[in-house]
């Protein structure tokens, strides 16, 4: 009986879920591949994203949440040749009206973004992605840098990005939310760990 | 059986400086279905209580592998025809559905190696996983069995990816029975993009039925609809019978809501068998609801449109609770 309720206890407090069977779960391989092509392997660092995590991103970018698929378990994959760790992997989802948009960030050593891909969007506008003037507007930029780009709303881009979104500003700013949220979470989470492969 | 665990015991051994809990995830699966026969006035029940894991296994220098667990215990009331696994309508056990590890640390041009029990790479439930759901693409009834113990090969390249296995045919059982065996394969475009299509095909005696398909299936996905469809082609021969032809067509139109919590959908079904004299056309229509993270209702309604040539058309009503802790 003890047993039965230390068990049900344990049961109950297990906050972190996937709403899907877990055989269903796939790693990016060939998007981790593209962003890192040095790349000999990955290696997965699970960690959950709980109310805790959640309730630091609203307090850091006010206006903001995270999409219930958003809490659970994620990964973080380190690209790693052979022994060296080239740098950071993470998939995050940002809700847009075109449905869930899925971007791929790849991050260096100091969490600054390195580059990023689509893994799903089904915006008309997802063409933006090439568009090398839109995307120097991130890369090299770490989140106090690209914080500077949201406006006052705390939603939406502000004239600086969007002046190189041409005609696509709502896809931008999703974008440009999805990286906020990509760069605080990975640095509350995982961000010492990741120290190890800095020395 | 035994080399399932000698894997196990590999993997633990190259992975023993970690944490078992280091990237495990788990969760405890229940769900409560009930069908609703509406022609042979039958209500039944299925409910399950079960636990799902998924645990990466790593080295200091990357993946070893992955492995994933499900191991349920699942009790129906009252429900005809009985399942293939079960004994009677009112039966309950343990069910294995998934339990196999996917070692995947080889270099970039050697595939992973999947061993275990795990679902056949065939079709369009390679890329869009049913498990416990009431959308089903009718993989266990085209192949003869959804699950099987055994080999696979499978990678994700540039441009393409592929599946491929060798299992044994026993379905439940790590085991050939009677000379059963399956080889099944699987090979498409990357499985993330807006329009995806595949290539697989089959060939397995199970349950003394040897079977001979091949399969295209498509996906193209435009804002928050989705258009899906599957042909399946094949026949299958019993003991002392003749080869017999088999077609399948599954078109399917689904939405979703852009918070994705909602999603429907509508399938067109038609199935012609050669020995049935009949075609069976079906329609199936359904939505779930996924309230927060851990709970989801599922109702889905299958009526057949044209009239068989004995018995009732099929009309079933089905309604799922299914919660995840």
């Amino acid at each position: 009986m003890k047993t039965l309720l230390t068990f049900i206890l344990f049961v109950l407090l297990e906050q972190n879920v996937h709403a899907v069977a877990y055989c269903s779960l796939r790693d990016p391989i060939a998007q981790i591949e593209q962003l890192f092509p040095l790349k000999t392997n990955q290696l997965s660092i699970v960690r959950s994203v709980n109310n805790d995590i959640r309730n630091q991103v609203k307090l850091a970018l006010p206006s903001n949440d995270l999409h219930f698929s958003e809490l659970g378990k994620h990964t973080l994959y380190v690209a790693m040749n052979k022994s060296e760790a080239l740098g950071y992997v993470h998939v995050r989802s940002e809700q847009s009206t075109w449905g869930l948009v899925e971007i791929i960030w790849a991050l260096d050593k100091d969490l600054k973004i390195k580059n990023f891909a689509f893994q799903r969007c089904r915006s008309p506008k997802k063409k933006i992605i090439n568009d090398d003037n839109f995307k120097k507007m991130f890369i090299g930029k770490n989140y106090q840098d690209l914080k500077k780009l949201l406006s006052s709303d705390g939603v939406t881009a502000n004239s600086t990005l969007l002046d190189k979104a041409r005609n696509a500003p709502q896809l931008a700013s999703v974008i440009l939310r999805c990286a906020l949220k990509t760069l605080l979470i990975t640095d509350i989470l995982w961000g010492e760990e990741l120290q190890k492969f800095n020395r | 059986m035994g080399i399932l665990f000698l894997a196990f015991f590999l993997l633990f051994s190259v992975a023993a400086d970690a944490d078992f809990t280091d990237n495990l995830r788990w969760s405890v699966d229940a769900s409560a279905r009930l069908n609703n026969n509406v022609m042979a006035k039958n209500i039944s029940y299925i409910t399950a209580l079960g636990l799902d894991s998924h645990k990466v296994f790593t080295s200091s220098n990357g993946d070893i592998g992955y492995a994933v667990g499900q191991l349920y215990f699942t009790k129906l009331s009252n429900q005809t025809p009985v399942p293939w696994m079960f004994n009677s309508k009112n039966d309950s056990k343990f069910v294995i559905r998934e339990a196999h590890l996917n070692y995947t640390a080889g270099p970039n041009w050697i595939p992973n190696i999947r061993f275990g029990h795990f679902t056949l790479p065939f079709g369009l439930e390679e890329s869009i996983d049913t498990n416990g759901r009431l959308l089903d693409y009718n993989l266990g009834k085209n192949l003869g069995t959804k699950l099987d113990w055994g080999l696979g090969l499978n990678q994700v390249l540039n441009q393409l990816e592929y599946s491929f296995s060798y299992t044994l045919g026993g379905k439940d059982e790590p085991k050939s029975v009677n000379d059963s065996y399956a080889l099944s394969g699987r090979i498409g475009s990357l499985s993330h993009l807006d329009f995806i299509f595949g290539f697989s095909f089959f060939s397995s005696k199970i349950d003394n039925i040897q079977r001979e398909k091949f399969a295209i299936d498509w996906q193209y996905y435009w804002n928050t609809w989705g258009l899906v469809g599957e042909v399946v082609l094949g026949r299958d021969k019993r003991e002392r019978h003749q080869w017999r032809k088999e077609q399948y067509y599954l078109l399917e139109l689904h939405k979703t809501s852009i918070s994705e919590q909602l999603k429907l959908y509508g399938q067109y079904i038609f199935i012609n068998k050669e020995a049935e004299y009949s075609n069976q056309q079906l329609i199936n229509i359904g939505l779930s609801y996924q309230i927060g993270a851990k709970l989801e209702l599922s109702i889905s309604s299958r009526q057949q449109l044209n009239a068989p040539k004995s018995g009732n058309k099929q009309n079933l009503i089905r309604l799922q609770l299914r919660y995840r802790y």
